[in-house]
């Protein structure tokens, strides 16, 4: 199994000289099996790229074939699909998850980004199939030869996270969330730390307990865990109240599921390549105190890790 | 009046070391007039090292006063809006003026952005400054300081996009993003509209070639901007708006490409500029 790393950035993407080496562009992963099956994990600016490169195989013939995950509907996780050239072209086929909502139609909320006046391509022009699939939370099912399963994340309007397991391999997706213990995010705007001294009730706590151990069960014995750290110590103290974690809440987490390697990813937009460098040396030395035999690296733009068989 | 660039690509932000030099932010200018009043022209992902840079200032305390024009509503216009910093600052006050369709439309739109689907701020109301709306409209002037502000509408393929003109201090602006002319060029009067500015920002997303290619995005060539300035005879030409893939090389080449064919038409005296992250001029 091979994993890519094609946005490693939250919030928005941040071109410039100080994030050139862990790079700029929004979320996006992609993961493809030793036969040839490519999942990718979330749509942030970074797909552009991917899809730049995907034309220069089947998918310009529209003979192409992959399925995309979605965390969530955050513009830094969508933002990049209508410049996936992919969806344009006759004959391929495009399948996108993401969580079924009573409120919401999936198709409804990606299609609405190409609307006018905010795009000129209306997502009816796609050309590709695109076909919708709505999960709920917890839902496992098989994806070619992988097998995926899901968790509910805790993050305001709720994401999901994934594990995408093939070639006796395993990646578990841990983006967006906030820790499992200050705050339960429903649907309701915080405006800032105070929401958090609104205490949790008894039926609160239970509900974060249990999304902590289905997050912990899909990251047990996971060979990578790619992990929202967004922020450092200091900055989840001043907006615990935005649905991020940081480092030592991974770091809990891969110690707890026997994991072999964690991703520090989301970097913050405010986060300087010699910034991310420190805190991966901070998260390394918890780690070595915290998680025995976890190696813990920060994901780059360009990454390329090989997990299980080939 | 002093303008600077802080983020001059069109469609999508294009992070790289290829982008390192022009910057890889979507649109975003900033004016700021002799008598000390800002102007936001466009509010692409440049936006948030604008308001980070005004944060330092009375926007941090939450004395701003700032007008934001907006071009239109394409994503790469207005996707710096959530993260601009200091509409988050309580007691700042913006009056954003765009859209020729009145402020209820201007309103909805930037609503839609917010929205708890894609934004966990879910509404502009909720970012703590006062912010208007506006709707521009074409005939109607609007002041700023002793600016005169005039919007024009230019062509954008199947839609409408506004080009702002800003007069103050004995200097005049023009921001002309995101159009593309029918054949022949601009039209007599928006090339009126231009006229004698001191500084026209012309979109110039495309090499000649590539826009033929891509004539129905309604975008500008290298051609056009050239075009534009040597008609309205203005005194200088940024340009403007880059394809998300073109390398600082590529601009590179756009720009001297320009001088050659500004050059070529006699308009040596017409100076050309790619616009470029963190590029101040001062008029």
């Amino acid at each position: 199994m091979r994993v890519r790393f094609w946005g490693v950035r939250g919030s928005l993407p941040v071109p410039g000289a100080r994030t050139e080496r862990y790079g700029g562009n929004t979320s996006c992963v992609e993961v493809t099996s030793s036969a040839g099956t490519r999942i990718i994990i979330d749509g942030g600016t970074g797909i552009r790229r991917l899809g730049k490169e995907m034309m220069r195989a089947e998918f310009e013939s529209g003979k192409g074939r992959a399925h995309i995950l979605v965390s969530h509907t955050h513009w830094d996780h969508i933002q990049g699909l209508p410049f996936f050239a992919p969806f344009y072209r006759e004959g391929n086929h495009l399948y996108v998850y993401a969580r079924q909502r009573d409120d919401q139609n999936l198709r409804s909320v990606f299609a609405s980004q190409a609307d006018a006046p905010f795009f000129p391509v209306s997502f009816d022009r796609t050309r590709a199939s695109v076909a919708f699939r709505e999960l709920h939370d917890g839902a496992q099912f098989e994806v070619e030869d992988f097998m995926v399963a899901t968790a509910r994340l805790n993050h305001p309007h709720t994401a999901t996270a994934y594990s995408v397991a093939a070639d006796g391999a395993r990646v578990a997706y841990i983006a967006d969330t906030a820790p499992f213990t200050d705050i339960l995010f429903g649907q309701e705007f915080l405006s800032g730390p105070s929401s958090r001294n609104a205490k949790l009730t008894r039926g609160d706590k239970a509900k974060l307990k249990s999304m902590a151990s289905a997050v912990a069960r899909l990251c047990e014995g996971a060979d990578l865990v790619i992990y929202d750290t967004m922020y450092t110590a200091d900055e989840y103290r001043q907006f615990p109240h935005f649905g991020h974690s940081r480092p030592s809440d991974a770091i809990a987490v891969c110690a707890q599921a026997g994991c072999k390697m964690l991703a520090l990813f989301h970097h913050s937009p405010d986060r300087s390549d010699a910034e991310v460098d420190t805190m991966l040396a901070d998260a390394r030395l918890q780690s070595a105190a915290a998680a025995k035999g976890l190696e813990v690296v920060a994901a780059f733009e360009g990454m390329n890790l090989m997990l299980g068989k080939a | 009046m002093e303008v600077t660039f802080w983020g001059v690509r069109g469609s999508i932000p294009s992070p790289g070391p290829a982008t390192v030099r022009y910057g890889g932010n979507t649109s975003c200018v900033s004016v700021r007039l002799d008598g000390g009043e800002i102007i936001m022209i466009d509010c692409g992902t440049g936006a948030r090292n604008f308001g980070i840079s005004l944060l330092a200032g009375a926007f941090g305390k939450g004395n701003g006063v700032a007008t934001v024009l907006l071009s239109h509503a394409h994503w790469d216009h207005i996707q710096g809006f959530p993260f601009f910093g200091p509409f988050y600052v309580p007691g700042n006050r913006f009056t954003v003026v765009g859209g020729s369709h009145g402020a209820e439309l201007l309103e909805r739109v930037l609503e839609r952005q917010m929205a708890a689907q894609f934004f966990p701020v879910q509404s502009y109301r909720n970012m703590g400054a006062n912010i208007e709306m506006r709707g521009a409209s074409e005939d109607r002037e609007l002041r700023v300081g002793n600016a005169k502000i005039v919007a024009h509408s230019n062509p954008h393929g199947p839609t409408e996009v506004l080009a702002f003109r800003i007069e103050a201090d004995g200097k005049a602006l023009v921001y002309a993003s995101d159009v593309g002319y029918a054949n022949g060029g601009p039209p007599d009067e928006t090339v009126a509209a231009y006229r004698g500015a001191d500084l026209l920002i012309h979109d110039c997303t495309f090499t000649p070639e590539d826009r033929a290619q891509r004539v129905s995005r309604g975008l500008s060539s290298l051609d056009d901007a050239v075009e534009a300035a040597v008609r309205a005879e203005v005194k200088r030409l940024a340009l403007f708006h880059y394809d998300q893939d073109y390398s600082d090389h590529d601009v590179d080449q756009l720009v001297a490409r320009g001088r050659r064919q500004l050059d070529a038409k006699g308009a040596q005296r017409i100076e050309i500029v790619g616009a470029a992250e963190g590029l101040t001029v001062k008029l």
